[in-house]
């Protein structure tokens, strides 16, 4: 795909020249953004839910007119990340349609060899550390950990939405569920995503190409060697004709 | 000249000495007088145990002035040498004061104020109630008289089942659904002394009205305060933990904030006699039982209309997760029982490797 081909960046200083590739396109940063927002502003406003006889939680929450504003933020905030996941899942039918749909944050074999070989390196028994693609398998768990997470809370959250309308469906029995599977789920992903995204992100490296989409040619030499590879070859072969 | 003078007013002393002892004496006396004396229920009774004795007030009501003297006897007043005039004060002597009483509640209303000079503390907390708030509007609201007696005052829970029928002078339609309860039944049939008597929930002198937000949040401890007593409760094979697992149910957190927060707004959430009614609470197997599974729906929806029949599996507080009764619920707290440690351990652990590895590598590179 062209716009996930290698980007020229190329800096006017006459000093250095820093080469940047693509890596997420301006759809995927405005998504990444919107899940960002919504995901934050759902937490804060779930949590004092979750905690209501907590005394931090009543002290947020202290008149019931407050309950009510914060549950409003949190369905508010609740429609924006449907919409979000909606989008993302009718682009990727879409391009799926067209034969375009990218594959690389599907999970394969070689994941779970990579993953063995980065234990392996974390544990001394390993002298380098494993190359990855497009997406290492740390990213792959990120995405699928939030993708499953999302799925149980919207289910979820739906159905403490309208509990009503639901057990005119299904037993009564899946609204104390989804409680305990709403504000269960909401904390593990909390606790990992500061875990997990932000050691990745933030603390191994500066990483923000989800913001700004490109990434340095150090870094993709670094993290993502065999997408690095794999482009160089691409582009010796093809001489740069779709570049326009 | 002195000593003569002394003899010569000698009987003048004596004379003066006598009348000051004498007015003292009679300044005792006329104290006393407002003391009951033991000679005073002996002297009224002289007239006042003629069963005939009555007169007509003002409104035309009858007045019996009739005093069973063998009833009295039996009255914890009488014995005590508390009699006619410790509550008659303005009655001293026959002929009487001119009647000033326009009704007979008129003269109860009036005379129920003598209680409070021996038993003010009662008497106090008795003009907090709901029954002293509105006696300006409603003058036939009890005093003391009236629940206990005004002549033959006893013991008023002797026997127990004497309180709720004191109180259903009253409130009858309450008193004939308490009747049939759980608890009525076991106390007016069986003489149970541990099942509650009005008084029990509603308190005795200072009784509050029943229909306040206080009230109604103050409910489940209220019910607590037996059925989570667990040497009480296994003498009936009855769960103590109910009220322990109420709280942690979606009505039970709602009603707890709202106990801690706000216990003058009131909240829709359901305490204990929402379900389970209030005087005629029956246990659940009883086919009238407000929490009899035929009737379970119904109960629920009074909140929550319309909702299908389904809705009532979705009430989980009284019961602990189990596989048979919430299967959806077991298996969602087993997936996270199990998966969230996991997850969350090896996450942890999978980054300190790595930051460990990696500030191990740039050591490395330093040294080198």
């Amino acid at each position: 795909m062209s716009e996930q081909m290698e980007k020229n960046a190329v800096q006017k200083s006459a000093v250095q020249t820093h080469k940047m590739f693509m890596r997420f396109n301006l759809g995927q940063r405005w998504e990444h953004m919107l899940l960002l927002i919504s995901f934050t502003v759902l937490l804060l406003t779930g949590l004092p839910q979750k905690y209501r006889a907590a005394t931090w939680s009543q002290q947020i929450l202290s008149t019931p007119e407050r309950v009510e504003l914060i549950q409003t933020i949190h369905h508010i905030f609740a429609v924006v990340l449907i919409l979000e996941v909606i989008y993302h899942l009718g682009k990727a039918i879409i391009l799926m349609a067209r034969r375009r749909l990218p594959g690389d944050i599907f999970v394969s074999w070689q994941d779970i060899r990579d993953a063995g070989q980065m234990v392996a390196y974390l544990l001394f028994l390993r002298k380098e550390k494993p190359i990855f693609g497009k997406y290492s398998f740390e990213e792959k768990v990120t995405y699928w950990f939030i993708f499953i997470g999302i799925g149980i809370m919207l289910v979820s959250g739906i159905i403490l939405w309208f509990p009503e309308v639901v057990t005119r469906v299904l037993s009564g029995g899946v609204i104390p569920a989804a409680k305990l599977a709403h504000s269960t789920e909401a904390v593990v992903a909390g606790i990992f995503i500061v875990l997990w995204h932000f050691y990745h992100v933030h603390l191994q490296r500066l990483n923000l190409s989800i913001f700004n989409g490109s990434i340095s040619e150090d870094d993709m030499k670094t993290y993502h060697a065999l997408e690095y590879e794999q482009l160089m070859a691409g582009q010796a072969g093809k001489s740069g004709e779709e570049q326009p | 000249m002195v000593r003569r003078k002394l003899g010569l007013h000698f009987p003048l002393w004596i004379a003066a000495a006598c009348l000051s002892v004498g007015i003292c004496l009679l300044i005792v006396m006329q104290a006393r007088a407002d003391v009951p004396r033991q000679e005073t229920e002996a002297y009224c009774l002289s007239c006042h145990s003629n069963p005939d004795l009555q007169m007509t007030l003002p409104s035309g009501e009858i007045l019996p002035l009739y005093v069973s003297p063998d009833k009295l006897k039996e009255s914890i007043h009488s014995p005590l040498g508390i009699e006619c005039q410790a509550c008659h004060t303005e009655i001293k002597t026959y002929p009487h004061p001119e009647n000033t009483y326009e009704t007979r509640r008129d003269l109860s209303r009036a005379y129920y104020e003598s209680c409070k000079k021996c038993h003010s503390s009662i008497y106090e907390k008795a003009q907090d109630s709901i029954h002293a708030q509105v006696a300006a509007e409603h003058p036939e609201s009890p005093v003391c008289t009236d629940c206990h007696g005004s002549h033959y005052v006893g013991k008023p829970d002797e026997p127990r089942t004497l309180i709720s029928s004191t109180c259903s002078t009253c409130h009858d339609s309450i008193y004939q659904d308490y009747k049939h309860s759980i608890h009525g039944s076991a106390l007016i049939d069986e003489d149970n002394p541990d099942v509650p008597v009005c008084t029990d929930c509603h308190g005795v002198h200072n009784i509050q009205d029943p229909r306040t937000d206080q009230f109604h949040i103050d409910t489940p401890e209220m019910c607590a305060n037996c059925h989570a007593d667990s040497e009480l409760m296994s003498k009936y094979g009855l769960p103590s933990d109910v009220y322990n697992l109420y709280e942690l149910s979606w009505h039970g957190v709602d009603v707890s904030v709202y106990k801690a927060r706000w216990p003058t707004i009131w909240h829709d959430s359901a305490v204990c006699t929402d379900c389970h009614g209030t005087h005629n609470i029956l246990p659940s197997d009883n086919p009238e039982s407000m929490v009899n599974p035929d009737n379970l729906l119904a109960t629920c929806q009074r909140c929550h209309p319309g909702v299908s029949s389904n809705w009532t599996d979705a009430w989980t507080g009284h019961n602990e997760i189990s596989i048979e009764r919430t299967p959806w619920l077991y298996y969602i707290d087993v997936f996270y029982a199990s998966f969230t440690p996991v997850v969350l351990w090896v996450a942890g652990i999978y980054v300190f490797l790595q930051i460990l590895r990696a500030t191990i590598e740039r050591v490395r590179r330093s040294l080198r």
